[in-house]
């Protein structure tokens, strides 16, 4: 079943997602109070640990204050999940009458995402702008780190919609997946980097967690950014972010197929 | 002609897993499920000519959804025959899903949080409906369904009949060559129901585009169809003309006659009193014994008749007859 790649519907899938978003407003505006709330948080809490704390080697404090302000931000991208609605589709069986329509579901999915993600994106920018009078945000070292980071982000954006397809493509047989989803999101926001730099862990764990698919989606952009790894490490970073993604894609396609044969040919 | 729809033997078996009562019941399903299997669809065999308009009856639940199902390619056959358009749509659902409309009278397909008109934009960059046709079809569309008014409003605000015709306008869009409708006057009020009625006549007649309507009013049926094909229990029951159905199963006709004078006794030969209250009485009889004119002939001979009226069967009455009672496989007429 090959589908045709017409851009021109995801964009306009995208565009329908930020137009719809949009008329969401309140929800817009509370946010923007809650980021700056949250960045305050952020300054007065390291604040106060390194007061009384040996800072550990290479986290002074700007940089760790920096490493929370910017995973807030990245966690205000990632936490926008368009393929919820995949949930809800298999719940009340509306997942047919997509299914009518010569389109990848999934792609539609990562479309409505994309521009769920930018409304969002483009309504924390004034709150960001008083957010950053708050504190101070360290710049990525050099252009490279940038560009890098630029490239680890968008890999861990799309390893995090494949995390997030799966576990909602549970739900072909469940009908429910918000207990699991809880879980793994409890597990992501421990585990991924997303609140404690992974480098705080102790050594084995730290091992292990720096090669979870969740260490992509947020630890690896993050010390990018900062320039925590360097040259090779970077290098080997992204490619391990491929592997996730490539490892997750199959997955995801694999789970897809299985969830629609069993509307298909069940009939949901 | 070539049919447009055709489907030799199609049979749809569901397995579900069957729920036994209690914790050891849940215990013991884990280890050894036991399922049930449901005949939805059972050797179904049916052309559709192109440009043809359809009725699918059948009662709830006999496996006229199913059908449709099968029909659009987002489900697959246990077995038998199905080609759409030369496709068979569950192999290529997509490049199916080009060539049809279907409108779910009970689920809407446009995006709920925007304009009717942004929806309409949506399916013209997923159907790749190039821009000129677009905008022949979709001014046409809001010219005859009247849609100026509300083509701004997000669809969650639409009243239903308003709604009603947002879905048609986008299951026709592209052009389908065949559209499934699946009860798509339910809920509506009568002036609704006849604007439904009539853009379905119109895109059948002008457009040529061939229609399978599912539906439980029968006045939809009689303003629309002139072939129905009836379904039961997943068995095809009936497949031909309307009037052929009533000639089939309606040969009892009635006659109303009133009298000019109260009369104590009344008789015809050949026609059962029903029913008399002096001034007026009613018979049954078998069109196919008697005529209403030797009938009417022999009346007027024997009483002073001020009045007659011959009641013809109602197709209602032919197809509750049907879904209560059931025809034998025998008997199901063919065109």
């Amino acid at each position: 079943m090959g589908h045709s790649l017409r851009l021109d519907a995801y964009l306009q899938f995208a565009s329908k997602a930020f137009q719809r978003e949009a008329t969401y407003r309140v929800e817009v505006f509370s946010e923007i109070g809650s980021l700056v709330l949250r960045v305050y948080l952020i300054r007065a809490l390291w604040t106060a640990l390194y007061a009384h704390n040996r800072a550990p080697a290479n986290l002074p404090l700007h940089t760790i204050i920096t490493y929370s302000t910017v995973a807030l931000l990245l966690s205000l991208i990632f936490e926008v999940d368009g393929t919820r609605q995949l949930r809800e589709k298999i719940r009340l069986g509306t997942i047919a009458t997509d299914l009518l329509k010569p389109i990848s579901i999934p792609g539609s999915l990562f479309s409505d995402g994309v521009g769920t993600t930018l409304l969002h994106a483009m309504s924390v920018i004034p709150s960001l702008l008083i957010a950053l009078l708050l504190v101070h945000v360290d710049r990525p070292p050099d252009l490279a780190a940038g560009a890098a980071f630029a490239a680890a982000f968008a890999l861990g954006y799309a390893v995090n919609f494949l995390l997030n397809f799966c576990m909602n493509c549970v739900a072909f047989w469940t009908l429910e997946t918000f207990a699991l989803q809880l879980v793994v999101r409890w597990l992501s926001d421990l585990l991924s980097g997303a609140i404690i730099p992974l480098t705080l862990f102790p050594g084995a764990l730290q091992g292990v967690l720096l090669h979870l698919p969740f260490a992509a989606v947020y630890s690896t952009p993050l010390f990018v950014y900062l320039g925590l790894i360097h040259g090779q490490q970077i290098g080997r970073a992204l490619l391990e972010q491929i592997a996730w993604l490539i490892v997750f894609s199959g997955l995801g396609a694999w789970i897809w197929s299985r969830g629609r044969d069993r509307v298909v040919v069940q009939g949901g | 002609m070539e049919p447009i729809v055709r489907t030799r033997d199609l049979r749809k078996v569901f397995r579900r897993p069957q729920r036994r009562p209690g914790v050891a019941g849940a215990l013991r399903a884990l280890f050894s499920p036991a399922f049930a299997e449901t005949v939805a669809v059972s050797d179904v065999s049916m052309e559709i000519a192109a440009g043809e308009l359809i009725g699918y009856l059948g009662p709830n639940g006999a496996g006229k959804s199913t059908t449709i199902k099968m029909l659009t390619g987002i489900l697959v056959p246990t077995s038998g025959v199905v080609e759409v358009a030369g496709l068979i749509p569950w192999r290529r659902r997509t490049e199916n899903a080009r060539n049809i409309g279907v409108v779910f009278g009970q689920r809407s397909q446009l995006y709920w949080d925007l304009p009717l008109r942004e929806s309409f934009e949506l399916l013209r960059a997923i159907y790749d409906i190039p821009r000129a046709r677009y905008r022949v079809n979709l001014d046409e569309f809001i010219d005859i369904l009247e849609m100026g008014e509300f083509l701004d409003t997000p669809v969650r605000q639409l009243s239903l009949g308003q709604r009603m015709r947002g879905d048609f306008a986008a299951a026709l869009l592209h052009d389908p060559r065949v559209v499934y409708l699946d009860e798509p006057t339910i809920g509506l009020d009568v002036v609704a129901k006849e604007a439904i009625r009539e853009f379905i006549l119109r895109i059948n007649q002008q457009r040529g585009t061939t229609v399978l309507l599912t539906t439980h009013d029968l006045a939809d049926v009689e303003r629309l169809c002139r072939r129905i094909v009836i379904i039961d229990r997943g068995r095809l029951l009936y497949d031909g003309t309307i009037e052929d159905l009533k000639d089939a199963y309606g040969r009892t006709r009635r006659l109303v006659v009133e009298f000019a004078e109260p009369q104590d006794h009344v008789v015809v030969e050949g026609a059962t009193l029903e029913h008399t209250d002096r001034c007026t009485a009613r018979f049954a009889f078998d069109r196919g014994a008697i005529s209403a004119d030797r009938l009417i002939t022999a009346l007027v001979a024997r009483y002073a008749v001020r009045d007659v009226a011959i009641e013809e069967p109602d197709l209602e009455g032919i197809i509750r007859r049907i879904y209560l009672e059931g025809i034998s496989p025998s008997e199901v007429l063919r065109p």
